[in-house]
């Protein structure tokens, strides 16, 4: 026991700690608060965009459609109903379909986005009388809200019910891959010298320091110098997947030399000596003792540097990834844009249905973001090695 | 110069020398302990000769002008208070603090005959000739098999097969280990107790058939009865091998060692056979570390 009266100074500090703990609690309560709010919100708005407004027309492949009236493929009457877009595609089929012409068929044709917002019960342009005449078309079941099948197979389009991400996942495939190809080899290199042989001098110090800064440099830097560098001085096509990926894994390096060096760090020194103590050169131990157990630490870092990188939007402007690109690039020299930037374009769209899309774009997002993420942590977890 | 380094082992054998002849002839003093050239007896051959080595970190100076000779196939211990330089000249001997960017060395070391600094040294070559053994067991993250083939397969010594099949048996049945591990050779190296992993990585050690094994303190992280087992290892390989031992603990020293060399402040204070040592030695300062007086 001790001599000293601690018994008043004790309450206090016990109930200072009570508080703290309180105000972390809080804290917490308040950022889970925040997330639950984001995701209801987003999936409330995002949902009703994987259903489309279709309607059960009678389409008619005639001569006059596949000459350009293609407005005459259906009954005057839905025409006000059905989408002008999706009537608009039919000259190129037939086109290239020309033994199609002069059938008749029965289809679920996409309907006009006013119809769409109409059967949601969101604010819409409709006319009382198209409105009488959803209504009925619906009560006979001749419309309805179909599975949007569109939204992932089509391209950016300015009739928002066609408007979908397709071209967007292919760009954002393009554009990642040639990331991964440019950054990864790069940074994991870079890593290793500066880890395992560069010799402790001012310039090698200079060089991690400035390494450091870049990671925390704003992102949309990396976009003039992808501009000024790739566009401007190598003639890379603007817009393109090349200059994406190019740009992009300039503002990845950091992350995954930083990574890949913190990796490289933690294999303790003493697998090193025992390697070289048996007589391997400094890169047998690298290769046979070293990266291995760096490995899943180095492709971790990578993957989330990758997600990053995917999420990006602002350096893609500055290289004019943020356009009007409808379809997917088939190379890597052909304009193309990704699922931000098609996001990001969206949401800058007037009309509803667009608002929609964006919140369904951001959820697709998400998941492939959520789901990197995750296999970045199974990969620590499965080779998570203690010392 | 480099003929030497690939050399296939140490050339000649040398029948075991009467141990209670003193290192030192006559001599009280460190000056005459290391001057014991092997001159005088043929059976006594000087595997490493450390000439005036001078060694520092930055500025600070560790080791002050270190001479001694180190006997083929002896086990000499370095004892000493922590901070004496023991280690740090301990892995002079196969050029590990190399990999220290700021540490200097000036002076000669020389395993038989071949200074081991010279420029043309190829380091890689050094050190399968001397081997190390850490003071925490390190074997590699892989499996046992795999960590004693990794460096006869590095070096071309052994193919695959039959023939690394045989040497890695061979290892570990000279490591006291085999019986314990035969049935579990592809199980992670790492799964093994403190022991048998300090065995295991002296059996890697001798799979590249050095001529000198250096062990910086191997017991220390070990409980009496590994350590035992340890001592008699050593025992048993200094039939073949030249083996230098850093140790805290003395009774280790004078169990396991025929020469032992006392350190002080980076200074070589005392250096002697071990029974001269443990029993009478030269030094004041020796007897009083050695009887516990200070370090």
């Amino acid at each position: 026991m001790s001599n000293i009266d601690l018994t008043p100074s004790i309450r206090r500090r016990y109930r200072a700690e009570i508080r703290f703990k309180l105000y972390c609690i809080s804290a917490v309560a308040f950022a889970l608060l925040f997330l639950a709010f984001f995701f209801v919100d987003l999936v409330s708005r995002g949902w009703p965009a994987l259903q489309q407004a279709q309607v059960r027309a009678e389409v008619s492949y005639s001569a006059a459609v596949e000459a350009g009236q293609y407005r005459k493929a259906i009954d005057k009457s839905l025409r006000r109903i059905a989408s002008r877009g999706w009537l608009r595609t039919l000259p190129l089929y037939l086109s290239e379909h020309p033994e199609r012409v002069g059938e008749k068929e029965v289809l679920w044709i996409t309907a006009d986005s006013a119809v769409d917002q109409y059967l949601k019960g969101h604010p819409n342009t409709l006319k009382a009388k198209q409105r009488k005449l959803a209504d009925r078309l619906y009560a006979e079941g001749k419309l309805r809200l179909g599975f949007n099948w569109d939204f992932f197979t089509r391209g950016d389009s300015k009739l928002p019910e066609l408007a979908g991400i397709y071209s967007a996942i292919v760009g954002t495939i393009y554009v990642l891959f040639l990331t991964m190809v440019f950054a990864l080899p790069i940074g994991i290199m870079t890593a290793i010298y500066l880890e395992e042989f560069a010799p402790d001098n001012r310039l090698i110090r200079l060089i991690e320091v400035n390494i450091n800064n870049l990671a925390a440099i704003p992102s949309i830097m990396f976009g003039l110098l992808g501009l000024a560098i790739f566009i401007n001085f190598f003639g890379v096509p603007r817009s393109s997947a090349l200059v994406g990926g190019l740009t992009l894994a300039l503002m990845t390096l950091p992350v995954i030399i930083i990574s890949a060096r913190a990796a490289l760090k933690a294999v303790p020194d003493s697998i090193r000596e025992g390697a070289l103590g048996v007589g391997a050169s400094p890169w047998q131990a690298l290769w046979h003792h070293i990266l291995p157990l760096a490995m899943p630490g180095i492709l971790t870092g990578s993957i989330i540097g990758l997600a990053q990188a995917m999420g990006e939007t602002a350096p893609l402007i500055i290289v004019g990834m943020i356009a009007y690109i409808p379809d997917e690039p088939t190379n890597v020299l052909e304009a193309a844009t990704v699922l931000p930037a098609q996001i990001f374009t969206w949401a800058g769209e007037p009309m509803r249905a667009y608002a929609e899309r964006t919140a369904a774009g951001i959820l697709v997002l998400l998941a492939v973001l959520l789901s990197l993420n995750g296999f970045a942590i199974w990969l620590r977890r499965r080779f998570e090695r203690s010392w | 110069m480099t003929e030497a380094l690939i050399s296939d082992g140490p050339v000649a054998r040398i029948p075991a020398v009467n141990l209670s002849s003193p290192l030192t002839m006559e001599g009280n003093d460190v000056a005459d302990a290391i001057s014991g050239e092997s001159e005088g007896d043929p059976t006594l051959n000087n595997m490493i000769a450390i000439e005036n080595l001078r060694l520092w970190y930055g500025e600070h100076q560790a080791l002050h002008g270190i001479t001694m000779n180190i006997r083929e196939r002896y086990v000499t211990a370095f004892i000493g208070p922590s901070g004496c330089g023991k280690s740090t000249l301990l892995r002079c001997v196969n050029r590990m603090n190399d990999r220290i960017a700021d540490c200097r060395i000036q002076g000669r070391v020389s395993l038989d005959g071949m200074d081991i600094y010279e420029p043309k040294v190829d380091v890689v070559r050094l050190r399968t000739r001397v081997g190390m053994v850490f003071q925490k067991p390190n074997p590699f993250p892989k499996t046992i098999y795999e960590n004693i083939a990794f460096a006869p397969r590095i070096h071309g010594v052994a193919q695959k097969g039959s023939e690394m099949d045989e040497l890695v048996e061979t290892c570990l049945r000279r490591a006291g280990l085999w019986d314990e591990v035969k049935d579990k050779l592809q199980q992670p190296g790492t799964a093994l107790s403190g022991g048998q992993q300090q065995r295991l990585c002296i059996a890697r050690t001798i799979a590249v058939r050095p001529d000198v094994i250096l062990m910086d303190e191997p017991c220390s992280a070990l409980d009496p009865i590994a350590t035992a087992k340890i001592e008699e290892l050593i025992d048993e390989l200094k039939n073949e091998f030249t083996i230098v031992i850093v140790t805290h603990n003395m009774q280790q020293a004078a169990r396991v060692s025929d020469y032992t060399a006392f350190f002080y402040l980076g200074a070589l204070v005392e250096y002697q056979d071990t029974n001269t040592m443990f029993t009478s030695p030269h030094k004041t300062q020796t007897e009083d570390y050695i009887t516990g007086r200070f370090g």
